[in-house]
């Protein structure tokens, strides 16, 4: 251990014991898994262990001319790459090593590229979509071939993507070519954290070790609540009236993060930030995904300086680098996950043994009990684990093409390769060679078209030899499908941000909308590019970017179901419910307020017609599911058109005649007996399927979303995905592409099996249905939700009829 | 109830307006229909978005079935035949073109049907720019302040019924005002175009296999 003992003398720090533990580890050859938080010295901890494994083969006087690429270090982020290679060539430069390392990301020049590629760094530091891209390079075996370590950086945020998905396979394949490997995976503490290592790990998990930071982490969390709570609304996401109770902290402190859910919410309490509190104009800043990459990055080095006094943000700055000025974290609205929540918490208090404090914001009265919810999970250790996705047959079928483009593949000996990972190990050889021949053919469907014919068989390597085939596939690898965006520029030309199509497509040149901070005037659209100058002229506009609407975790509507009942039984224990006291008391009165064996159900008719609210507190999600799930075993009974709407605590039924609620447990409507089945019946899931089907299609390289520039028309590709979806549904059912789409769906969407749990558990409560006079603190918030979902078993003819006939009357 | 087709009168004269989304005229016989948006799937594909071939095979099909069914002596297609420039799906009309040589087919020309003159000539199709005769005067797009009632396609029409509990549905439909009859798109991967309703026009909605007047 004597260059990381040397370095930390130099430094004057002490290595803690994780970080020997670390290296010590390293040293005996094992894999492993670090759980860590960021800002703990996890880079450090790793860093060495490599350092000390080159130099005990290579020491310092004989090295060898051209050792190769000794170590890849992937993480999610480019900020993140940045910060691990400026630390990494820190100690290169410290301890005058000639460990040379290496950035290789989408920002990579092409001539940095083809140097890397002549003279290889001993580190490169990269992103799953990098890795595949070197993988699709002639020879990539050869610059592999030295390959000791690989590190996965954050290894909990890509386990639950698609880009954990790539991570696996191409480990598989380096694996393959160097069986002496050595693999550790960087996590933050998640629920699931040893299956996390042993989904990396595979076959080396045996012998391996999980090796914890010793350092305990306190968080203290601060409600915000209005001055009055009866006077709150009981709805809305956006929380603004609250936004002078949030001034005095960040005046108070050196730099604030406030942290909100969608990127729209960002603008607005920017905006509102600016108007109400002048005296931060020019010291507070917008940070979210869909700002130009330059202003991000601009904001980042002035987080870094300390120059900022607060950023508004959404999840692009919950990963990432530490800013160390960083001493308030706000939170506005639902943090909807506990370990999200204290990721965001540990954005402030960096150095070990600091205290992170964040504030809480709800932006309506009812989701003040996210705040006591909160505090019992942190206190309970209650933590959400990571879905891994399994049998991501478009992944692989991208992956199968990669290696075909560069040197070719063998079917017999990648097959065994695949089989070898976690999301695979349940793959037959028939789906494999159903693969295999959906690249060759096109499959069933498509056989007759021959851009689908991508790869050919020599001499048993399956290989492409179309040159246009390649620089297409090259230029697709990744997993992240998006929206195609329309750029917004300066009518100069510099990049200000993406917005979707659809919103600039409904404004006129001359229109004026707020983006990235600024009110923008339009001043003409051309391609892709929306043309822009500022203007002074108000407008109350704001780009609302699709998606977002996460569901609350299973562990937090866990929590708030048992601070309901907490409540019930008077056993008050913080001031969140002392101050949610008059609203549950309200609720009470006019209905009822579930305990933790009661499914609370209301009944009522408004001029919109017949209610039916169910308060399962499972996330929106499985409400979805279930909504339409129940809507369907109502129509099975009596012909029924329901308008579906949900949030995070329950659902609505709305119809045109009213429910015999006696129906719904007469008939255990509520039973988990058949549930998959009728959910699959329930149309919503093909229509999930069907929006779904677009990202599978396009990652396994059926549709092409444009070359760099000319970036294809998202309705275009919807609707091209939507014919697909429909020809294989009508003529090749068993087409695996289809087949993950449902499947997706059910994972992911509708959460099958909290569903699944939340039934059981339904089955044994007792419903107890009130009859309020009118909409209740609970349904209010459902009532009004827009977002809605359709079921129907009427005929059409019914339907109209009715709808003449209301109109009629 | 459901009749295989809604009879009304234009002009004094009858019209069956056909679930098929087309139009029937039995004095003339002749069937009467409008934006089939031919190889929409094709244009796709030319621009790299591959559409399966199959999907398009529904608009000849169903054209096949009204010929069969209604052995119209004349076939007035109002714009829009193609969706743009040569494709597959157009060599498929042709052959039925030739499969019905004793009708004859004519086509006003819409904005979408910019094929190459020479791609026109069959013995039975001929295209115009408008039909008129006595009492109506046919076109691809409205014509203002017409003399005649003016028949015309293009605009895709729908309607959206609202019904309480927060129902809506949407449905092609034919519009008959005054001045103006517009028929729906005949090609089932066309869209619709909501239209305001006006208290004196009818509108003919397409139910499933029905019509149903407004």
């Amino acid at each position: 251990m004597c260059i990381a003992t040397d370095w930390f003398k130099l430094k004057k720090w002490k290595p803690f014991a994780f970080q020997k533990a670390t290296w010590k580890a390293i040293a005996e050859g094992k894999s492993g898994l670090l759980n860590s938080p960021t800002g703990s010295g996890k880079t450090y901890a790793i860093w060495f262990g490599i350092i000390e494994s080159y130099y005990k083969q290579f020491n310092k006087k004989k090295k060898p001319k051209d050792s190769g690429l000794h170590c890849l270090w992937i993480t999610p982020l480019r900020a993140l790459s940045k910060e691990i290679l400026l630390s990494a060539q820190q100690v290169s430069k410290d301890m005058e090593l000639d460990y040379k390392i290496a950035l290789r990301t989408g920002d990579t020049t092409s001539t940095e590229r083809t140097k890397q590629r002549k003279k290889s760094p001993h580190a490169l530091i990269t992103t799953p979509e990098s890795i595949h891209v070197l993988l699709a390079s002639k020879d990539y075996d050869k610059f592999f071939a030295g390959l000791e370590f690989i590190i996965v950086d954050e290894w909990h945020e890509l386990m639950g993507s698609k880009r954990g998905v790539q991570v696996e396979l191409a480990i598989s394949r380096l694996k393959a070519l160097n069986p002496d490997l050595k693999i550790w995976a960087i996590s933050a503490t998640i629920g699931n954290l040893e299956e996390a290592k042993e989904i990396l790990l595979g076959n080396k998990t045996e012998n391996s070790v999980t090796i914890k930071t010793d350092l305990e982490k306190v968080i203290i969390i601060e409600t915000l609540y209005p001055d009055v709570v009866e006077k709150y609304s009981w709805v809305g996401h956006l929380g603004i009236q609250l936004l002078p109770k949030i001034i005095p902290i960040i005046d108070a402190s050196n730099t604030t993060l406030v942290f909100v859910n969608v990127r729209s919410q960002a603008e607005i309490w920017y905006q509102r930030l600016l108007e109400e509190a002048p005296h931060l104009a020019g010291v507070i800043a917008l940070h979210h995904g869909s700002l130009a990459d330059s202003t991000r990055k601009w904001v980042e080095e002035h987080l870094h300086k300390g120059s900022l006094k607060a950023v508004i943000c959404t999840s692009s700055l919950d990963l990432g680098v530490d800013f160390h000025s960083v001493d308030s974290v706000i939170q506005i609205g639902s943090p909807k996950g506990i370990a999200r929540f204290m990721q965001r918490a540990g954005r402030s208090g960096h150095h070990p043994g600091a205290v992170s404090k964040i504030y809480f914001v709800p932006t309506n009265s009812l989701e003040i009990i996210e705040g006591s919810a909160i505090r019992y999970a942190i206190q309970e250790n209650l933590l959400e684990s990571r879905i891994p996705y399994v049998r991501s047959f478009d992944v692989l079928i991208q992956y199968m093409v990669t290696l075909a483009v560069s040197d070719g593949f063998k079917a017999e000996a990648l097959f065994e390769e695949v089989k070898s990972t976690h999301c695979f190990e349940s793959i037959t050889w028939e789906e494999f060679t159903w693969c295999l021949d959906f690249i060759t053919t096109g499959g069933n469907s498509l056989k007759a078209y021959d851009e689908y014919h991508k790869v050919v068989l020599v001499d048993g390597l399956y290989k492409v030899t179309n040159r246009a085939i390649a620089q297409r596939h090259r230029l697709s690898i990744g997993t992240i499908v998006s929206d195609s965006m329309m750029h917004v520029k300066f009518m100069g030309g510099k990049k200000i941000g993406l917005v979707e199509e659809n919103f600039i497509s409904r404004l006129k040149p001359g229109d004026v909308f707020w983006f990235g901070g600024k009110n923008l005037e339009l001043k003409l659209v051309r391609d892709m590019e929306a043309r822009v100058k500022i203007s002074n002229k108000k407008s109350g506009k704001v780009p609302a970017w699709l998606g977002g609407r996460l569901p609350l975790s299973y562990q937090l509507s866990n929590s708030i179901r048992k601070q309901l009942d907490d409540y019930k039984n008077g056993d008050i224990h913080n001031e969140e419910l002392r101050q949610l006291g008059p609203l549950l008391d309200l609720q009470s009165k006019v209905s009822h307020l579930p305990d933790k064996n009661e499914l609370l159900i209301e009944q009522f008719k408004t001029r919109e017609g017949y209610h039916l609210c169910v308060y399962p507190f499972e996330g929106r999600f499985v409400h979805e599911g279930m909504g339409s799930l129940l809507a369907y075993r109502i129509g099975l009974l009596e012909p029924f058109t329901f308008s579906i709407a949900m949030n995070d605590y329950g659902f609505e039924l709305l119809s045109d005649k009213k429910i015999d609620v006696d129906l719904i447990s007469d008939n255990n409507l509520f039973s988990p007996e058949f549930m998959y089945e009728d959910t699959l019946k329930s149309m919503n899931s093909i229509e999930l399927a069907n929006r779904k089907f677009r990202d599978i299609a396009t990652i396994a390289g059926l549709i092409f979303t444009g070359y760099p520039g000319h970036q294809k028309k998202t309705r275009h590709l919807q609707a091209s995905s939507h014919l697909f979806f429909k020809v294989f549904r009508d003529y090749e059912k068993e087409n695996l592409l289809l087949r993950q789409s449902f499947a997706e769906i059910h994972d992911f969407q509708l959460e099958i099996n909290r569903m699944q749990n939340a039934f059981d558990r339904i089955s044994k409560q007792k419903l107890v249905v009130t009859y309020p006079d009118k909409p209740t603190p609970f349904s209010f918030p459902i009532l009004v939700d827009t977002l809605r979902e359709k079921f129907s078993n009427e005929s059409i003819q019914t339907r109209i009829d009715k709808i003449l006939n209301s109109v009629q009357k | 109830m459901k009749k295989p087709y809604e009879e009304i009168k234009l002009q004094g004269e009858s019209f069956y307006l056909l679930p098929q989304r087309a139009m029937y005229r039995p004095s003339k016989k002749q069937l009467i229909l409008s934006d089939i948006h031919l190889g929409k799937a094709g244009h796709f594909r030319k621009q790299g978005i591959a559409l399966p071939m199959q999907s398009h095979l529904k608009d000849i099909d169903t054209l096949q079935f009204l010929l069969k069914l209604w052995h119209p002596s004349t076939v007035l297609i109002l714009g829009d035949l193609f969706h743009s420039t040569y494709n597959k799906e157009w060599l498929l009309f042709k052959s039925l073109l030739t499969g019905f040589e004793q009708i004859r087919f004519v086509l006003v020309e819409g904005n979408h049907d910019i094929l190459d003159k020479e791609e026109y000539l069959l013995p039975n199709l001929s295209t115009v720019k408008v039909v008129e005769d006595s009492k109506f005067i046919f076109s691809h797009h409205q014509l203002p302040d017409p003399q005649k009632l003016n028949i015309s396609g293009h605009v895709h029409p729908g309607i959206q019924l609202f019904g309480i509990a927060k129902q809506s549905i949407r449905l092609p439909c034919f519009y008959s005002g005054k001045t103006h009859f517009i028929l729906p798109a005949f090609g089932h991967l066309t869209g619709i175009h909501l239209l305001e309703r006006e208290d004196e026009s009818d509108y003919y909605l397409i139910v499933e296999d029905g019509i149903v007047r407004l």
